[in-house]
């Protein structure tokens, strides 16, 4: 593939840096906790994203960042399963998955 | 401009809407649409930057296992129509807004400012067999951790899910 834009370094980095803004502003902004888990996902995304730009580009004869990517989906995978159990257990005992009105332990 | 060229903007366009229907929108279904919209758009540039195993893994893990997990605890927390809408106040929203600016403009910065010795643009064919060859021999200790933690997260997941019923 010759394309002048699908060579070019720059646009996966800003692609990757973009789902980390919009990570950390779901994080900050959003108001249950499953869309914060959510966003999580988009942050590690861009992690992903960026270990196999950084791999094709800077060191295209080996392959070490395509296997921390896989290692980062596995990561990915075992942090929702758990998040996901805890969220759901929240929910039975308080009926909300609101992080603000989830105040028991206050004070 | 070449037809994979038009194909990669494309892609690029649809990663970042999703991401961005991801934050904003005001319900949990459509925020899930969106990530699996953003997930889809990642795949799309694995492919494009020659790392095909990588993008079929993209597409059975998150879109095939995550996506559905998310789906489901959505389901079981409850009626979504009698939740309030995602949006909280605007302050928490400029705040958010100024942190995710901060952070965009200082990487933004040390992107361009790094010099990245040897960029090569021309790929090299990686098969999947160097992949497999390459977990198996000289990350085999990180696997195996790996496939170590899944089990105890999976394992901690059902005990939660045991021990809470029995309370009731």
């Amino acid at each position: 593939m010759t394309g002048y834009l699908l060579n070019n370094f720059n646009i996966y980095m800003f692609v990757a840096l973009f789902l980390m803004c919009c990570g950390i502003l779901g994080i900050v902004y959003r108001r249950t906790l499953i869309a914060m888990l959510i966003s999580v996902e988009l942050i590690m995304n861009g992690a992903g994203l960026n270990f196999v730009v950084i791999n094709r580009f800077l060191y295209p004869e080996r392959v070490n960042g395509q296997v921390f990517t896989l290692f980062i989906m596995g990561i990915a995978a075992a942090e929702a399963a758990i998040a996901l159990a805890i969220i759901i257990l929240i929910f039975r005992r308080f009926k909300k998955i609101e992080a603000d009105t989830l105040k028991e332990m206050k004070d | 401009m070449l037809l994979a060229d038009i194909v990669f903007v494309i892609i690029v366009l649809i990663t970042m809407a999703g991401a961005t229907m991801t934050v904003l929108s005001g319900s949990l279904i459509y925020a899930l649409m969106g990530l699996i919209a953003t997930m889809f758009g990642i795949a799309g540039l694995y492919i494009y930057l020659s790392a095909p195993f990588i993008a079929m893994m993209q597409i059975l893990i998150y879109v095939g296992a995550i996506s559905i997990l998310i789906a489901f605890a959505i389901m079981l927390a409850g009626p979504m129509f009698k939740r309030p809408k995602e949006w909280t106040k605007p302050i928490k929203f400029i705040s958010g807004v100024i942190t995710a600016l901060i952070t965009f403009i200082l990487f933004i910065s040390v992107i361009m400012r790094a010099e990245w010795k040897g960029l090569k643009a021309e790929p090299v064919k990686t098969t999947t067999s160097d992949l497999g060859r390459a977990l198996f021999d000289k990350f085999m200790l990180p696997f195996e951790l790996i496939s170590l933690l899944i089990v105890i997260s999976i394992i901690g997941a059902i005990m939660k899910a045991l021990y809470s019923r029995k309370e009731r």
